[in-house]
């Protein structure tokens, strides 16, 4: 049954991805500024804002676990900030990617850029300590601390190109976005397959470490005969 | 009052045992003064001629001699054991957070405030134009640094890299404070019209202290808790 909903879940990640690149190339209007190059924003974008999710679940489950102590929150603070830091890396690539034609240059330090890559570094060291810590209830309290500590620089990051003046762009005022309709439909299509594609990540890693847990029950069971 | 008493307990403690040994103290020190030498051949002519990097130097080191310092906060508690005797003391465990987190303030302001004359006379600096500033830009960070510095020297003191887990772990959660500090410094040392720009960093690293305390606050008995 669980398999079957996995199946149906994947496929309609794959036909909204479709459907996203479809619209990016075929739909939205090309920008009169920037030219073909601002094809990238659909995809910048919608992976920006998936590691603020992926880092906000983080918090709440290391907070949970706090409280409650069950292996299976833990694991899902893990597996977040595992998929939050893949597709963070995704946006320090395709943003310097975007910079080069648009700025001139690959990288600026300014303030969305830096709080974004020492948010990066921030969840690397998450990791890090993950893998530094063997015994497995202990990691799990030093990771869901340091979840903590980590999250302090999402609101940061996120905040800041309205609360600094920057080169970076904010197309999201409040309620407003400045951008032409069929731009905004791609965009929130992109979003959407994005999200999707998320949980789905989020929820085959969490299925993983589930199945290497029955695996060493197994392995228990056929030592002891 | 209890709360009070037993932390102070707890710092005479730290105080006394680092007044016997003065290890941290002395290796703290000339850290300092190494990595003044090492900015001096880094940058070179540059640092005589433009004010601009000193505030950047100052910090830089001081935050390097921290982590020096921060990464030997709990290794006699760990090593020798000491933690499990303090564990067994009737108290919050929060009293031993703030107990080490108020030794390890007291042990950086003493070595920032050894090492502020000869940063002054190997760059002629003029530390006098606002010193009561000054001392309250090193009261902030100290308290920042110190704030989070004792929450994660718990946590690194106990994982397999142990000292190679604290700066990863460090220095991008103190960067808020690094900014603070290097830039209201800046603005002090240069003496130009700076009054209401170095308030709006003081009031960061102020919020900042603040948010880092209450989650050292809530977050520490479930570091060294078993």
């Amino acid at each position: 049954m669980k398999n079957k909903i996995y199946q149906i879940l994947t496929f309609c990640v794959a036909l909204s991805i479709i459907v996203s690149i479809y619209m990016v190339f075929c739909y939205a209007p090309i920008e009169k500024n920037m030219g073909f190059v601002q094809k990238i924003f659909y995809f910048h974008l919608p992976v920006a804002i998936i590691p603020y999710l992926a880092f906000l679940v983080t918090l709440i489950f290391s907070l949970v676990y706090l409280v409650k102590r069950e292996r299976k929150w833990d694991m899902v603070a893990h597996a977040s900030a595992e998929i939050g830091l893949v597709i963070d890396t995704l946006v320090l690539i395709t943003g310097p990617l975007w910079a080069k034609p648009v700025w001139g240059h690959w990288w600026v330090w300014e303030p969305r850029l830096t709080t974004s890559f020492i948010m990066w570094l921030l969840y690397v060291g998450y990791l890090m300590l993950r893998h530094s810590v063997p015994e497995e209830n202990r990691r799990a309290r030093f990771s869901a601390v340091y979840g903590i500590v980590a999250f302090v620089s999402v609101p940061i990051s996120f905040m800041s190109i309205r609360w600094w003046r920057t080169v970076h762009p904010l197309v999201i005022k409040g309620a407003s976005i400045e951008l032409e309709p069929p731009m905004v439909l791609t965009m929130l299509v992109s979003l959407f397959s994005f999200v999707l594609f998320y949980y789905l990540l989020l929820s085959q890693r969490v299925r993983l470490e589930n199945l290497k847990d029955e695996v060493e029950v197994i392995k228990d069971e056929v030592e002891k005969v | 009052m209890r709360f009070f008493k037993s932390i102070m307990v707890l710092v005479q403690k730290d105080l006394a045992l680092e007044l016997r040994t003065k290890e941290m103290f002395n290796s703290m020190i000339i850290f300092v003064l190494l990595t003044l030498v090492i900015f001096n051949f880094a940058f070179g002519e540059v640092i005589e001629t433009s004010d601009e990097f000193l505030g950047g130097i100052l910090w830089v080191s001081f935050l390097f001699a921290a982590v020096l310092g921060l990464n030997r906060v709990f290794v006699h508690e760990k090593d020798e054991a000491c933690l499990d005797g303090l564990m067994l003391v009737p108290m919050e465990r929060s009293f031993i957070y703030f107990g080490k987190a108020i030794a390890t303030f007291l042990f950086l302001s003493v070595v920032e405030i050894v090492a502020l004359p000869i940063f002054s006379i190997l760059f002629g600096v003029n530390l006098l134009l606002n010193p009561f500033l000054l001392l309250l830009v090193l009261l902030l960070s100290n308290i920042g640094i110190a704030a989070v510095g004792t929450l994660l020297s718990a946590i690194s003191i106990n994982t397999k890299a142990r000292d190679l887990m604290l700066p990863i772990l460090f220095f991008p959660v103190i960067v808020p404070i690094l900014v603070g500090a290097v830039n209201s410094t800046r603005l002090i040392l240069s003496a130009s019209e700076f009054v209401a720009d170095i308030y709006i960093w003081l009031r960061t690293m102020a919020i900042y202290d603040i948010i880092f305390l209450l989650i050292g606050f809530l977050t520490f008995e479930f570091i060294i808790e078993e």
